[in-house]
């Protein structure tokens, strides 16, 4: 591994202190119990199957001005940006390709995970994050329509709290839109923790982590998915498990899954929608302006002519 | 010196082999399908892959109008050595490797036959015990023949090492790892042992020059067992495919 | 791979095969091609064996090296994955051509092993908190004809069961740090369990229906394929086959590649087949690498290697 040069590195075999705080140090039946309580309500009042889109969903397109396209969205305390830049040629490729290329970049802002820091350089996470982004990105975007050139959507992750793939996908599918690049479908997502029988509709940092930890016991569901939907026309565009689970619970998983996506969908259409009005009222407002300076100017001809007529 | 160290007062080299004995070759053509000639050969415990693509049209950078430009890419398993390689190729020992070995084969090779095209030998060594080029050599040539490229003469590779046996200097033939991490010194030949020609001639340490003419006759001795060697595993290899390819066609 | 040019009707004849469960070399949706596979091939390492099915060549070789664990996972060795694609499969794999397809099959590996169901990382560990093995599998692939993740990790499970890890005759504490002895011994070792080690299968969708292992031919026709990763089944790999009653071979990772989508009734077929699929891989694959342990400890044991 190179080593960056150009900022300050901490030194390489550094460990976090927390490691050896009593909050890291609590046993897995210590988490499990202070993630959900007896009545099934969990530690941010949620219940299993609630999902952060329902009642905490904030997203709004138009974030950077130098883009093409962007959107934020928050997810309580999980925060992403996404930006997509105007289509380009490929450089430096020896063949012609017939569809065009997608470039997905994810990286986590260095203060962004509550346990490490992030380094600057992408880190194998970071990579395969890009690469399922794209996966999931790929069916949806009409890339016959740009042969030979490639489209840049990057996603930067302010602030994680579990499900930023999810999110990721969400914020990129809105970013797409927002950029006016045509696609078949807008692009939804969701993930879920499975902890034992329990399934916790899009998890937090603490239950995701909780969900890939080695269970004490043998044989139980642990696990994490996420899926990425095209709710209109039903099909799913990535699929990503890690964990280990039985047929049963990933069938009931992807049941799940696909409801929740469907449920996020108004949430999209309605900001997309609201950018249609958004722009609509801005055109009339600026046509409005228009006309209003136009009439200022021809007033003054007019009162210049007689002028000169006068003279 | 370290040169008694190597031979013991039988004369006997470390692994058992007398001073003039090559390891066991074995080897096989045509190992993989896909390639247009393939070839695997163990040389005692070094062992390596060789693949040849093409004659095919050169990409434009590389194309010339007097030949045909021999590519070639020499890269080492991650599990070949000892110690774990961190990268299979790349680094500098294995670009140097890839560029004696595209010396060597150029000279075998009728490359006038094929102007604006380009020959691709890809090596790839499982096992290293010493001797990867000899063998990586010896392995091409045969891959080369497989494919049917038209050959001035079997280009073979052998080393040898100076040691003595009391006051008589005993050059060694192809010298093994343990020999080579001794510390002696290794004169790598590559040769067109039917036209005596020498493609490539490699001295890893000083060697007094009166012994030089002793240890490259020992090592291009050895050339020559190899070529008969590789002319064997050749025609074997021809007969057997006709055979097989009798079947094929009734 | 390597220069495969499809035309259009010859992609529809393909499509049409696997309409009607018959495909263009004679097989069913749901049949596996011959392979061939040899463990211990490769010397210099812990662990290794060679894989061929049909054209797809891959070479698997386990080193082991002593580590320090992770700070937040104490009691557990390391395992790490490396793919390299070699040139001599095709030509486009030269330099670093092949290290798109190789990271891909390196990380699929690595989530698939995640699971402390699926490999016990525990047997790797020396002493709690200090030092640990960590195994390195370099997966070497030498041709494509398809379906490479399966192949490889057949191989790689194979090689994992073929692994031997030296014991630790006497350790010291000097200070902070641990010095350890190894026995010198080549037979004082322990063998790595691997029953439980994941295998890949990949389900290429081609029109309406998935096949598993696809040839290369039948990968150029799809757009999208599934690969599911299902735990192994232990009693497969041991002589003494203790009936575990109510085992369940579980998905360990399940994941997408192409750039297509499916639809969900696709998806849940695919899984069920897959699940089927490494059943009857894990049993097959079990019952061969027993065979050659006997053989091997029999001293009758040939070894081929690629003079084959």
């Amino acid at each position: 591994m190179p080593l960056d040069y150009r900022r300050f590195n901490g030194p390489e075999d550094s460990i976090p202190y927390n490691y050896y705080t009593k909050e890291y140090l609590k046993s897995y039946h210590e988490l499990h119990r202070e993630l959900i309580d007896e009545n099934g309500v969990r530690k941010d009042g949620r219940t299993l199957d609630e999902a952060r889109s329902l009642c905490m969903f904030f997203a709004r397109t138009d974030m950077i001005s130098q883009a093409k396209g962007s959107a934020y969205i928050e997810l309580k305390k999980t925060k992403v940006v996404c930006s997509v830049f105007d289509p380009r040629e490929i450089m430096h490729q020896n063949e012609f390709s017939a569809l065009g290329q997608l470039f997905c970049e994810v990286k986590f802002a260095p203060f962004s995970c509550p346990r490490q820091r992030r380094p600057h350089a992408p880190d194998a996470e970071e990579k395969a994050l890009s690469v399922a982004l794209r996966k999931a990105l790929e069916p949806t975007v009409c890339r016959h329509l740009f042969p030979n050139y490639q489209l840049d959507i990057f996603v930067y992750i302010l602030e994680h709290d579990g499900a930023c793939l999810a999110a990721a996908i969400n914020a990129a599918g809105l970013a797409l839109a927002d950029a006016a690049v045509p696609m078949y479908d807008i692009i939804t997502a969701c993930s879920l923790a499975v902890i034992g029988d329990q399934m916790f509709v899009d998890p937090t940092e603490a239950e995701e982590n909780l969900a890939i930890m080695n269970p004490e016991k043998d044989g139980i569901n642990n696990g994490l998915i996420t899926m990425a939907v095209m709710p209109e026309l039903r099909q799913i565009s990535d699929f990503r498990q890690i964990g280990s689970m039985d047929v049963n619970c990933i069938m009931k998983a992807t049941e799940v899954l696909q409801k929740e996506c469907e449920k996020i969908l108004p949430n999209i259409q309605q900001i997309l929608v609201l950018n249609v009005v958004n722009s609509f009222e801005q055109q009339k407002q600026l046509e409005k302006e228009a006309k209003e300076r136009e009439a200022a100017l021809n007033a003054k001809m007019e009162e210049w002519k007689t002028l000169l007529n006068a003279g | 010196m370290p040169g008694p160290d190597l031979l013991s007062s039988q004369g006997l080299r470390l692994d058992g082999r007398r001073p003039n004995e090559l390891r066991r070759i074995r080897c096989k053509l045509g190992v993989f399908t896909q390639p247009d000639g393939s070839a695997y050969l163990e040389q005692g415990n070094t062992k390596v892959l060789a693949a040849v693509y093409g004659p095919h049209q050169a990409s434009k950078s590389k194309s010339s109008v007097e030949g045909v430009v021999v590519n070639c890419q020499y890269s080492m398993a991650t599990f070949s050595t000892g110690e774990r390689k961190n990268r299979p190729r790349g680094d500098r020992k294995s670009q140097e490797m890839s560029l004696h070995l595209r010396q060597a084969l150029t000279a075998a090779i009728k490359t006038e036959l094929y102007p604006r095209s380009q020959i691709d030998i890809y090596i790839e060594v499982l096992q290293a015990d010493g001797g990867a080029y000899c063998a990586s050599v010896n392995a091409a040539t045969l891959a080369l023949v497989d494919a049917g490229v038209p050959l001035r003469a079997y280009a073979c590779a052998c080393s040898a090492s100076m040691a003595w046996r009391g006051a008589e200097p005993a050059p060694l033939l192809d010298v093994g790892h343990v020999e080579e991490a001794a510390g002696g010194v290794v004169l790598t030949v590559a040769s067109l042992p039917s036209t005596g020609n020498i493609a490539l001639l490699e001295l890893s340490h000083r060697l007094h020059s009166d012994y030089f003419e002793i240890v490259l006759s020992r090592a291009m001795q050895g050339c020559r067992d190899i070529e008969i060697i590789l002319d064997r595993a050749v025609r074997e290899h021809l007969a057997e495919g006709w055979t097989k390819q009798d079947i094929v066609t009734i | 791979m390597a220069g495969l040019l499809l035309s259009p009707t010859e992609k529809i004849y393909i499509l049409h095969g696997v309409q009607d469960d018959y495909r263009s070399d004679g097989r069913t949706n749901i049949d596996y091609r011959p392979m061939e596979l040899e463990t211990d091939v490769v010397s210099h390492a812990s662990g290794s064996a060679r894989l061929r099915l049909a054209n797809t060549d891959i070479l698997v070789g386990v080193k082991t090296e002593i580590d320090v664990p992770k700070p937040d996972n104490p009691g557990l060795g390391k395992i790490d994955f490396f793919v390299d694609c070699s040139a001599n499969a095709t030509p486009e794999f030269e330099g670093r051509g092949g290290e798109q397809l190789a990271n891909n099959i390196s990380n699929m590996l690595q989530r698939a092993y995640n699971s402390s169901q699926a490999f016990d990382l525990k047997q790797l560990c020396i002493l709690e908190g200090k030092q640990c093995w960590k195994l390195y599998v370099d997966i070497l692939i030498l041709e494509c004809g398809g379906n490479l993740c399966d192949a490889v990790s057949l191989a790689v499970k194979a090689a994992l069961f073929n692994t031997r890890i030296p014991f630790v005759k006497a350790a010291l504490m000097d200070g902070g740090s641990v010095d350890f002895q190894l026995s010198d011994d080549p037979y004082d070792c322990k063998l790595l369990e691997a029953g439980t080690a994941p295998l890949l299968v990949t389900l290429c969708k081609i029109g309406d229906k998935c096949v598993v292992d696809p040839s290369a031919e039948e990968e150029s026709c799809s757009v999208i394929s599934l690969i599911v990763g299902i735990t192994g089944n232990p009693k497969y790999y041991s002589k003494d086959a203790i009936e575990t009653p109510n085992f369940k071979c579980k998905c360990s990772t399940i994941g997408m590649n192409g750039p297509g989508s499916v639809a969900p009734e696709t998806f849940k077929n695919a899984i069920n087949q897959g699940i089927i699929a490494a059943n009857s891989l894990d049993e097959a694959l079990g019952r061969a690498l027993l065979r050659e342990r006997q053989e091997c400890n029999n001293f009758k044991k040939n070894s081929y290697g690629f003079l084959k």
